[in-house]
């Protein structure tokens, strides 16, 4: 069954030259700029998707809402738990409930970066080297287990992750959108895993743990998922263009200056706290208001407010931040430590002398 | 960021509040035009125009005006070398440091020179000498009171003083940015007057330091060295006027307000007295204690005594007779003391009957190393420890011990005067000390000439005495405890004699002194007796040693007085009492005993014989005086005015926390809106919603909901919508809910949304929340948020504890640059391997 889905690449124009041609983040799906959707249809589209991945994976609304949130913020999705929570089912349904190319990658210890990205092989008749794409070349790209591969093949990851192009043979190879990536792995403690790099896990837009469901929710699965898989009936229920657009609509979404302000504190407290290795990256700055914008977005809202930052900063952020060993030893997590954080910053409410604005402002 | 721009700035008449971001730049940039420019200059200028206002008030703490030149002096060299260090772009903390050494310097040049190297680089002789100045002044402090002689101890303290207030103004007005905070200092220079001042600080005292820190605000304000003080609006006609709407305002209030609150004129202590804590009455120099003792509204240091005189009984403590110097004191003469006040000689001659008396004397709880002992004391019996007495003076003092719960027995033999024996003493006084015969050299012109016109036609020793008490006894003078006080000359010494004779009103040390003084002038030998007039039956009688039962009299301190004793050769001391209304004038001294050819003035006699209408002085009966009554007689309409002033001003200021609430509340929600579509700039946004949202804010602080900083407003509003606070949600008081949801999504939209204008207004739904949260508390809550709201209160706590802020910030500042001065001192020593 993947073996077909990922023959529905070929169609795509792929050949060498043309990638490199493409505009590079210009949402060229099929060649046309895509649409902006209003709010009413916007809003249809992400419930039916909401609705689908709930019909499967039952009790884990937060974390189908996050997975939507970070397909619509151009990220990449990191799911990371013990075996057995339905983290590839997850994976698979946002991949299914969208008509568009998926492929899967089994990230196994002898996976090599060649299979990910995509080799160079010689054709016989035209007696030249043909670029034969990879499994990333996909709107959706599911990595199963991404951890039990080496840092190597990780490391083919990096480069089609953050600037979704693949460079093969000095060729530059543009990727398709939408383009996300979903990873799967199981905690670093378990056995047979390679940890993640740090640089790949910044790529990384949000990470969920999926946690155990609760008892009438297992219980509810226990009973639905006796016969067949649920996976069967998941039908697309968007197409990759209105994806697109929403993708579109979400970057449409107003930043203020409070809130750009507000981020960048979340940011610099991270790099302050003496609890903390490694504070929040820029990067993770730019993917935490991304992915605070599609959090908006599917409020329907066309602004961020505080709240947006707050509600995703945890998933975006937990897996980046080191903690010093004193606050790993303690007892501290990066999550505990980045609560604190957000409950002892100051949103900026009101600002001082707001009730004599009017002086400056008339 | 912009939290930083309010540092410590609040109570700034001429700031005008937020300063929005864009504005600020502009702020920044003109900052860094190079050179300070005038700046330095006009801070020093303000700074010492605001200093030497304030030290305007100090006249009448001390006396004159001698202080004033070395104190400007310090001030200006100190405040120079400020502004010229500033000029020249030095280190903020060079720049302090350097004025200290500046005030080091100056002090040195001015109170040590011969101590200093150069005459202005302070060695060790310096610090000794102002050891010396230091302790000059302490005791001056403690023994003298206001307002005092311009000695240099005092005045050296004062310079320093205000020295260092120079430094601490301008460290907070320059490189604390807390120009506000100066006026802290100002206020400390003012308390002292207005403490010890009963007319308290003054109006030119008043004005110099409201001036000069308005100038030391304006000046700031101004050339705000960097965006911090800048306001943001330009530097403009519209800025200048609101600041000096602002402070005449201010100022105007602060003139009007205290005529409305009764007791504030008349300071926090009682008139006259000093702030010392070692008690009202330390009995050193009962002639500086006299007058405050005389104004205690409860005696103290109760005596009480019985004696078998027939005359009415003065208590003598001490004598004074030297009339040199600033300060008159005791003269102890303590190498001519002999120890044992069982015998006691006089030293001189007397002719004619001895009036022998014995009275017994407790002293209960008065304490003096002086005792208090009828003229001529022969013996002094029951005695507890080593008393020694004066020969010349006869005054008893101990240094060991003090007359605190001493009984004693005094024998005493004074010679019987009439009107005859002192008419017919002429005999040039001899076989007393020329201590008595000195004039002193610095005696005032007055003095003299009043002496002089006074006994002009009498030409016996004792017609001129009795022309002087005469005159001083006049309808000219009056008996004022308030007066000396008001005119600043309470006190004694020859500067306070000339004022008494131009004022012609005060008490016993004036009338004393001044017949004392004056009749040294005219070649009577005299002396001032300290300690109290006759005092008052108690009812109760004592036996004295074989003499029998006598009444029991007591005084206390309301009974302390001053009279003149003169020498009349052949007959001793006699004391004389000028002083109208106290104690009891001797029969030789009185009216009728005079003889007729020695009061040839007719018109002086009506005046004697005529009380004085206009006197508004009690003349109270002998003995039992009271000196409250001086200020017996009040206009009843003031005081019903002040009353209702104050009862007005009491509820103002109940009111006050809830009007400015609503006042705050109004101003948030009646704003006009912006109607004039040209007007508004691109990016302009609304503010309406954002001043609801913070009137929304402090409703729910006011009911015990306040939002915490790090709170999203959608966050606050939920957790405001699940409280009980607001009621039932599906209730009668849904409309609330709404409310507040869309004040919430309103607020939202307009803070963090694109920017626009649309906004309906907010004043009625917060009238709809405000009503739920009223419905909805207890009735406790609900009388808080009407007049104590807490919103309010919180801002001014904090706006309260800004001075304190800023000192702790200033401390850490301080401690930061020390470590840093440290480190690099420690860079630059040589390693040690």
């Amino acid at each position: 069954m993947e073996s077909k889905r990922q023959l529905s690449v070929e169609p795509t124009p792929l050949q060498g030259e043309a990638y490199s041609a493409a505009p590079r983040d210009g949402a060229a799906l099929n060649g046309h700029k895509p649409q902006l959707m209003d709010a009413e249809r916007f809003h249809d589209a992400s419930e039916r998707i909401l609705n689908s991945i709930n019909t499967v994976i039952d009790g884990k609304a937060d974390a189908a809402k996050l997975a939507l949130t970070v397909l619509l913020a151009q990220g990449h999705l990191l799911l990371e738990d013990v075996p057995g929570v339905g983290k590839t089912l997850l994976a698979k349904t946002l991949a299914r409930t969208v008509d568009c190319t998926v492929s899967r990658i089994q990230f196994t210890p002898d996976l090599l970066p060649s299979d990910v990205t995509g080799v160079s092989i010689y054709n016989q008749s035209s007696r030249q080297f043909e670029f034969r794409p990879g499994a990333v070349f996909a709107n959706i790209v599911i990595g199963d287990e991404i951890n039990r591969a080496s840092a190597k093949t990780q490391s083919a990851l990096l480069e089609c992750m953050e600037e979704h192009q693949v460079t093969v043979d000095g060729h530059s190879y543009q990727l398709g959108l939408p383009f996300m990536v979903v990873a799967t792995q199981n905690p670093i403690e378990m056995e047979g895993t390679y940890p993640l790099p740090e640089a790949q896990r910044d790529r990384f837009m949000a990470r969920i743990s999926m946690g155990y469901p609760d008892k009438e929710a297992e219980i509810e699965m226990l009973e639905t998922h006796q016969a067949s898989s649920p996976l069967v009936k998941v039908t697309p229920v968007v197409t990759a263009s209105d994806v697109a657009a929403m993708i579109a609509t979400v970057q449409q979404v107003y930043v203020s200056t409070a809130i750009k302000e507000y981020t960048v504190a979340i940011g610099r407290a991270t790099r302050d706290s003496a609890r903390l290795r490694l504070g929040a990256s820029p990067r993770s700055l730019l993917q935490l208001l991304r992915a605070a914008k599609a959090t908006a977005a599917l409020d329907g809202r066309d602004f961020v407010l505080p709240d947006d930052v707050v509600d995703v900063a945890e998933s975006v952020l937990a897996h980046r931040i080191i903690l010093d060993r004193k606050a790993a030893s303690s007892g501290d997590t990066p999550q505990s430590i980045l609560r604190g954080i957000l409950a002892s910053l100051p949103v900026a409410q009101e600002p001082p002398g707001a009730w004599r604005r009017d002086r400056h402002t008339a | 960021m912009t939290a930083t721009s309010h540092r410590g700035s609040p109570g700034a008449p001429s700031q005008s509040g937020g300063t929005p971001g864009h504005k600020q730049a502009t702020g920044s940039v003109r900052s860094r035009t190079p050179g300070p420019g005038p700046y330095p200059w006009a801070m020093a200028g303000s700074i010492t125009v605001a200093v030497l206002g304030s030290a305007l008030s100090l006249n009448g703490v001390l006396r004159g005006w001698a202080w004033f030149m070395p104190l400007i002096t310090t001030v200006v060299v100190v405040a120079l070398t400020l502004a010229v260090l500033r000029a020249l772009r030095a280190q903020p903390l060079i720049a302090t440091l350097g004025s200290f050494a500046a005030l080091a310097g100056v002090l040195s040049f001015i109170f040590c020179r011969q101590d200093s190297l150069a005459g202005f680089i302070p060695t060790t002789g310096t610090f000794t000498a102002v050891g010396r100045l230091i302790k000059r002044a302490a005791e001056t402090v403690v023994s003298e009171s206001a307002p005092v002689a311009p000695n240099a101890g005092i005045v050296f303290v004062v310079c320093a003083c205000l020295g260092l207030l120079v430094i601490l103004i301008d460290a907070l007005a320059v490189p604390l940015s807390m120009p506000a905070a100066s006026g802290i200092g100002l206020l400390a220079v003012m308390v002292v007057p207005a403490t010890i001042k009963p007319q308290s600080v003054g109006v030119a005292g008043f004005i110099g330091a409201a001036v000069g820190y308005l100038l030391i605000l304006g000046c700031s304000h101004w050339f705000a060295p960097d965006a911090r003080l800048q306001s943001g609006a330009a530097r403009g006609v519209g800025q200048f006027r609101r600041s000096v709407v602002t402070g005449g305002l201010a100022l105007a209030l602060t003139m009007v307000v205290p005529l409305a609150i009764p007791g504030f004129e008349t300071g926090t202590f009682p008139q006259g007295s000093r702030l010392s804590p070692w008690g009202t009455s330390n009995g050193l120099n009962p002639m500086i204690t006299l007058g405050n003792s005389l104004r205690s509204p409860v005696g103290s240091g109760r005596i009480t005594y019985a004696t078998s005189s027939s005359s009415p009984l003065y208590l003598r403590s001490v004598t004074i007779d030297h009339f040199d110097g600033e300060t008159w004191a005791p003269d102890d003469r303590a190498a001519e003391r002999r120890v044992g006040a069982d015998r006691i000689e006089t030293g001189y001659a007397v002719q004619g009957e001895v009036v022998n008396a014995v009275t017994s004397v407790n002293a209960g709880l008065f304490t003096s190393p002086y005792l208090p002992a009828p003229f001529a004391p022969a013996s002094v019996n029951g005695l507890n420890g080593r008393w020694t007495w004066d020969p010349a003076t006869l005054s008893i003092m101990s240094t060991e011990t003090t007359t605190r719960a001493q009984r004693y027995v005094v024998f005493s033999a004074a010679p019987k005067v009439t009107a005859q024996s002192l008419a017919q003493a002429t005999a040039v006084p001899q076989g007393i000390p020329e201590d008595f015969l000195r004039i002193p050299g610095n005696l005032p012109d007055i003095v003299r000439q009043t002496a002089d016109s006074v006994t002009a036609s009498a030409n016996t020793n004792y017609g001129k005495a009795l022309a002087l008490q005469k005159y001083l006894r006049s309808g000219e003078f009056t008996y004022s405890l308030q007066a000396p006080v008001q005119n600043g000359y309470d006190g004694n010494g020859l500067s306070v004699l000339a004022d008494f004779l131009a004022v012609k009103s005060g008490y016993c040390v004036h009338f004393s002194s001044a017949m004392a003084v004056m009749a040294r002038a005219e070649g009577i030998p005299s002396r001032i007796a300290v300690g109290y007039a006759p005092g008052r039956l108690t009812g109760e009688s004592v036996a004295l040693v074989g003499q029998g039962s006598f009444p029991e009299y007591e005084v206390d301190a309301r009974d302390a007085h001053a009279w003149p004793e003169l020498y009349f050769e052949g007959l001793g001391w006699v004391p004389f009492e000028p002083t109208p209304s106290r104690g009891v004038v001797p029969e030789y001294a009185t009216e009728s005993s005079v003889p007729g050819n020695l009061s040839t003035n007719a018109d002086e006699k009506e005046v004697l014989t005529t009380p004085a209408p206009a006197t508004p002085a009690p003349v109270p009966l002998p003995g039992v005086d009271t000196p409250a009554g001086g200020s017996a007689s009040v206009n009843p309409l003031p005081a019903i005015g002040a009353a209702a002033g104050g009862v007005l001003l009491l509820v103002g200021f109940l009111w006050s926390p809830r009007l400015s609430r609503s006042v705050l509340r109004r101003r948030r929600l009646n704003r006009k809106p912006v109607d004039d579509a040209e007007t508004i700039l691109p990016g302009y946004k609304d503010p309406a919603p954002e001043l609801a949202w913070a009137e929304l804010q402090d409703l729910a602080t006011d009911y015990g909901l306040p939002s915490t900083p790090s709170e999203t407003p959608r966050h606050f509003s939920a957790r405001l919508r699940s409280s009980t606070a607001l009621g039932d949600a599906n209730g009668i008081d849904d409309a609330a809910h709404n409310a507040v949801a869309s004040l919430t999504s309103d607020f939202e939209r307009q803070r963090y949304g694109r920017p626009a204008v649309a906004s309906q207004a907010a004043a009625s739904r917060i009238a709809v929340v405000r009503e739920a949260l009223r419905n909805n508390a207890r009735w406790l809550v609900r009388f808080r948020a009407d007049w104590l709201p807490p919103s309010m209160m919180h801002r001014w706590v904090h706006a309260l504890g800004a001075p304190f802020r800023a000192l702790g910030a200033f401390m850490k500042s301080v401690g930061w640059a020390v470590a840093r001065v440290w480190r690099t001192v420690r860079g630059l020593l040589p390693q040690r391997r």
